[in-house]
């Protein structure tokens, strides 16, 4: 029978490191990429020549970019892949270094998230397929009609749903590496300019660019280089799906996240009550309504009352996007969802400063990816 | 590419496919195979659906990406009344006058004149036949 990445060697994150978040700029993506792992090196106090394999999440930078970067590290000769895998890119390359740890492959690997905006070509667009709406419904319009179906479904208001957005504002305020760190009020959010549906520029994340860089380590490489155990935060589960399909009408997204949160879940051991620390996938705002519900810390149409009650602040009940998600912190795509597990690594170490969770234990971090594929990783503080 | 709806109707149909392994009805078909069963094209069949149904959702788009497209335009989630929900543009270019549940049907339509646009385009629009 297949195993789980529990029942394998445990995993482990010992270095974390980012760059900022930002809008396209002259900066090119070898200094985005090398920004973020000269940061996640030195978290983890290690040299380059130790890591033994490296993964790169990326969809925007076009063939090769990895070697053109990492041989300023100095060329140790690792095996280097790319891992495209749509939003879910980083995500999905953070998954397959754990497996290779975990496998006994390699003792310690890098992940590296990194892109820049750019002319995006969809492979659907050659797949011979057609459809009535064809590229008049962007992520935007998609969201926005799944939007209209859920307020209408249970009653819940557009500034309801904007509401998403003011929390992750507030916290993103607080991320010196979010793209977007200003709050917003309620009113500014929903002043627009509308995009789609109820949907206003502020409740849709920026493309932008940056980087994110994770240090994933065995038990043995922790012991033979003495890195500090009382920072490295376990992967207790690696969880990716693809969209299958659904009743008619069906939000797919939803029931991917559903049935993948579902599954990371029981793959780790945890209840999602448990869980101190989301990051979700919050492309727009109304997809964390959508995951809190398909993650179950709340019932079906409940979520934008317990968002006002402060059940997924910072110091409540669960803090969801504490760095702001990607509506603040921003969506550079092969950054992203690296990004997650920096911010979580952070949280379970207690070394978030002012948008610190108390006491915070649990992490999950979530992406879906257009296509549609989703990846969910469970991470747990070490002691 | 398959065609996605009947040539040469004021009120067309759309074409749709039925597997015959597992006897789902999907919309738009597929020149591959099924989605739910993996039943290969041989046993995809043409069906014709309706083109009429209810909205279940529907949002209007104030913003492209496209410097052509001209905007607002309204995109609807429609279940139609032989199964499959879908997604279609709407003639009615806001949501103004629109509702969750309302009937819709397909039409052949001109539209958009500033597009210069030189074909038909199927729409779906709450109106009576016209």
């Amino acid at each position: 029978m297949a195993k789980t990445l529990r029942q394998l060697r445990p995993v482990y994150v010992v270095g974390i490191g980012l760059h900022k978040y930002q809008k396209l700029s002259d900066t090119p993506y070898v200094q985005l990429g090398l920004t973020a792992i000269h940061a996640a090196l030195k978290d983890a106090n290690i040299p380059f020549s130790a890591i033994e394999s490296a993964y790169t999440g990326t969809a925007l930078l076009g063939m090769a970019p990895s070697r053109v970067m990492l041989r300023h590290l100095g060329g140790s000769g690792i095996p280097i892949a790319h891992i495209e895998n749509a939003s879910a890119s980083g995500s999905t390359a953070v998954r397959q270094a754990a497996i290779e740890v975990a496998s006994g492959l390699s003792d310690l690997s890098l992940v590296v998230g990194m892109d820049k905006p750019g002319p995006i070509k969809f492979a659907h667009d050659s797949a011979g397929l057609t459809d009535l709406v064809g590229d008049y419904v962007s992520p935007f319009t998609h969201f926005a009609l799944l939007a209209h179906h859920y307020m209408h479904r249970y009653g819940v208001s557009a500034e309801q749903v904007a509401a998403v957005a003011v929390k992750n504002y507030r916290n993103g305020a607080r991320n010196p590496y979010a793209q977007r760190q200003e709050a917003y009020s309620l009113e500014a959010v929903m002043a627009g300019p509308a995009i789609a549906g109820t949907l206003t520029r502020l409740q849709c994340c920026p493309i932008g660019e940056g980087g994110a860089a994770l240090i994933l380590a065995s038990q043995e490489a922790i012991a033979r280089l003495g890195i500090d155990r009382s920072r490295a935060v376990q992967i207790l589960s690696s969880t990716s799906r693809s969209e299958q399909i659904y009743a008619a009408g069906a939000d797919p997204d939803t029931e991917l996240t559903r049935e993948t949160l579902a599954l990371t879940c029981k793959e780790a051991g945890v209840s999602p009550d448990q869980l101190d620390i989301v990051e979700f996938h919050d492309g727009f705002s109304i997809e964390e309504l959508l995951y809190v519900e398909a993650l179950g810390v709340c019932a079906e149409g409940m979520g934008a009352q317990a968002l006002a009650r402060g059940d997924f602040d910072i110091g409540g009940k669960i803090a969801v996007n504490p760095s702001g998600g990607l509506l603040a912190m921003g969506h550079p795509i092969g950054p992203t969802g690296v990004g997650q597990i920096c911010e979580i690594t952070r949280q379970l170490r207690g070394e978030a400063g002012d948008r610190q969770h108390p006491n915070a234990r649990l992490g999950l971090a979530h992406m879906v990816g257009i296509g549609s594929v989703c990846v969910a990783h469970i991470l747990r503080r070490n002691g | 590419m398959n065609r996605l709806y009947v040539d040469g109707q004021a009120h067309p149909s759309l074409c749709g496919q039925t597997c015959k392994l597992c006897g789902r009805v999907a919309f738009p078909p597929n020149p591959y195979g099924c989605e739910k069963c993996g039943a290969p094209r041989s046993l995809l069949e043409e069906c014709i659906l309706r083109g009429e149904g209810r909205l279940e959702a529907f949002a209007t788009t104030f913003h492209s990406n496209r410097k052509d497209r001209v905007v607002p335009y309204t995109v609807a989630s429609i279940r139609l009344a032989d199964g499959p929900v879908i997604r279609a543009l709407m003639v009615q270019q806001t949501d103004e006058g629109l509702s969750v549940g309302q009937a819709v049907h397909a039409v052949m339509t001109l539209f958009e004149p500033e597009q210069i646009q030189t074909e038909p385009q199927i729409r779906f629009t709450t109106h009576g036949p016209n």
